[in-house]
């Protein structure tokens, strides 16, 4: 609860979620004071400890001893990198955020170029790891396939959105909420809001302590996460174009039907075959009908709210 | 729904003259939902172990919307007992978690103990819960063991509680008995409305709170009460999906809408698309093969439920804008 006084507001917050990274924590630390202790305007590094089941927590606070310029966050129960960013971001002073991996795969060494690249008018730098040193099966292809097809969807071109390092400026997070898990669409969902965004190429090291924590699982979750991402970065003041977008191809699947069968659906017939054709071309109409009145809900929703009432965006007091 | 503040207010609370200025160190809150109850009794017999323990306590009685019988004997009480109990009444029903969450802002308990109208448990199990909130726990339920109730009962209730670890991932095992005590900061942390009340060792767990299990003695039921009726047993399925949905993913519903959906789309794909092919080359007719139907079916309805799903993910991102994924234990500066 110790207010900082006025010159002690840093311009750089680093944010590092930590999950049981006893083993990095050391080297960690000491690369990023080596990297920070030469920014200028000053730095604050925030540890957040999303409940470590090894003894991390006492690793940090053995670490911060003293050093008023790192602040550590303990969460009471694990609750995901995004909400840990979350609530590192929410606690941060500094006017540029920069979030980090504490797993010692992402260089802090890259974080004075990230933040350089700021001052040449850009909101966001997203890091890039153009030479990943991971799996190819499991984290790389997912990967690419997943972030071709949000730069392709929100046009947004980061070919690495889901990299942890970046640099950002803190008014980017006014307003915002992170949930779910947003941390890896940060890129898109800022460009949707008129962020100036770019990307640069950052190291990237293969894992020298721990274990990996993600597993293929995720694929399903990660095409899940592009749907709500590209709804929310690009279409969230019109929701219903999107549900437009998605009933498309029923339309066009109950037209192909409705041209190549308008015997069978008006004519009179014995045959079971023509009420198949009925049902072929009924049920992909029916689903784009409902996605019309889904989109309707939704224009509703965002009505009601008022994310997007002129003093959201401006910054300014409500 | 929690409850409208101007509801409550219009409730006609009798507080034992002035709130006081001490705090006591445990506060017992009854909340009594049935005409016939006897909360007479807990007081008693409560009062009695809390007496023996040597903690301060107080008692606060919430009415739901009851009258009558029980209303007339606790009045009668507040005079036997000055200053060790509070009174409110609603003047409609609004359920046992609107009932907690008004006696929180009368009690003035560090440690809060709830406890069903009557007797459900030996009395004295009290200090059970106490010395687990003693030992550091945040929250202390009980398991009533050995159960005094008819089988079917325990069989419904086991099978609850079994669906319910599933399903909440929170291993508890008898949300059935409210008889428990828990620390202020708490309640300050959950939102209580609707099944919320049944649910809290649960909901506390999940929020990274320390709950610990004790067993207890069961009475036998109060009343009598014979088996439970279908309809029990469909309220309590339909406030377990609630919880669970609500729980685990009113951050990210297109998860759970998705994954529904993505499996039945999935599976009406692979028919149709197989049933089309197999007709291209093998001039197997579609209108002999039903499965056709049903593949499309499925297909049109596993992406409905997806479309649900986005407009789920659409009422978050708009609404709930100060909900928070994380509680912060503590901050080092």
């Amino acid at each position: 609860m110790s207010t900082p006084t006025e010159q002690s507001v840093p311009r750089l917050s680093v944010v590092v979620p930590i999950y049981n990274e006893a083993g990095s924590l050391p080297q960690l630390h000491e690369e990023l004071l080596d990297v920070l202790g030469r920014e200028v305007g000053g730095f604050e590094l925030i540890y957040v400890d999303d409940g470590s089941k090894d003894d991390s927590q006492a690793v940090l606070r053995g670490l911060r001893k003293g050093d008023h310029r790192v602040r550590l966050i303990c969460l009471r129960h694990q609750a995901g990198q995004t909400a840990a960013l979350a609530a590192g971001f929410e606690e941060a002073k500094g006017e540029i955020l920069v979030p980090l991996d504490g797993d010692l795969q992402n260089d802090p060494a890259d974080i004075p170029m990230l933040v350089a690249r700021l001052d040449d008018g850009f909101d966001m730098v997203a890091g890039w790891r153009k030479d990943r040193r991971d799996g190819w099966l499991v984290r790389r292809i997912p990967s690419i396939i997943a972030n071709r097809l949000i730069s392709w969807v929100t046009g947004v071109s980061v070919h690495d959105t889901g990299c942890t390092l970046k640099a950002f400026r803190m008014s980017l997070m006014k307003d915002r909420a992170l949930y779910g898990e947003q941390h890896r669409y940060l890129p898109a969902l800022f460009a949707g809001t008129g962020a100036r965004v770019t990307e640069m190429v950052v190291h990237h090291r293969p894992r020298r302590f721990g274990e990996s924590k993600y597993g293929i699982g995720r694929t399903l979750r990660v095409i899940l996460d592009m749907l709500t991402v590209t709804m929310i970065s690009s279409f969230s003041q019109r929701p219903l174009r999107y549900f437009l977008f998605l009933a498309m191809p029923f339309f066009f699947a109950s037209i192909l039907v409705g041209i190549t069968a308008p015997r069978e659906l008006l004519g009179q017939s014995e045959y079971a075959i023509d009420t198949l054709a009925v049902l072929a071309f009924m049920l992909p109409f029916m689903a784009c009908a409902y996605f019309l009145l889904l989109g309707l809900l939704a224009e509703l929703a965002v009505k009601a709210s008022d994310v997007h009432s002129p003093h959201a965006d401006s910054g300014g007091p409500a | 729904m929690s409850v409208p503040s101007t509801a409550t207010s219009s409730g006609s609370p009798v507080e034992s003259g002035a709130r006081p200025a001490r705090d006591v160190d445990v506060s017992v809150v009854i909340p009594v939902t049935r005409a016939d109850s006897r909360p007479e009794e807990v007081i008693h017999g409560l009062s009695e172990e809390l007496e023996a323990r040597g903690v301060s306590y107080e008692f606060v009685l919430v009415f739901d919307g009851v009258a009558g019988a029980a209303f007339a004997q606790a009045e009668a009480l507040l005079e036997l007992a000055p200053g060790k109990l509070k009174m409110i009444r609603f003047q409609q029903p609004f359920g046992e978690s609107a009932c907690l969450a008004k006696a929180l802002d009368v009690a003035s308990g560090s440690v809060l103990v709830t406890s069903p109208a009557y007797l459900q448990v030996e009395p004295g199990e009290i200090n059970l819960l106490l010395d687990g909130i003693d030992e550091g726990a945040d929250l202390t339920a009980p398991i009533r063991h050995p159960r005094v109730d008819a089988l079917l009962n325990r069989v419904q209730s086991w099978a609850f509680n079994l669906v319910m670890r599933r399903v909440l991932r929170a291993p508890m095992h008898d949300l059935n008995c409210c008889f428990r005590a828990m620390r202020r900061k708490v309640l300050d942390d959950v939102t209580l409305y609707g099944d919320v009340y049944r649910f809290l060792p649960a909901i506390a767990h999940r929020t990274g709170f320390r709950v610990t299990e004790v067993r207890v003695r069961h009475k036998a039921e109060f009343g009598g009460v014979g088996l439970f009726g279908i309809g029990v047993y469909v309220r309590r399925f339909i406030d377990l999906v609630s919880v669970a949905f609500l729980s685990r993913f009113t951050l990210r519903p297109l998860r759970f809408f998705g994954a529904i959906g993505g499996t039945l789309a999935f599976i009406g794909g692979v028919m149709t698309v197989g049933l089309v092919i197999q007709r291209l080359m093998m001039d197997t007719a579609l209108y002999q093969r039903p499965l056709f139907l049903l593949g499309l079916l499925l297909f049109v309805l596993g992406v409905q439920v997806i479309g649900f799903g986005l407009v789920g993910e659409i009422i978050i991102y708009t609404q709930a804008r100060n909900l928070r994924e994380y509680r912060i234990d503590r901050i080092y500066e």
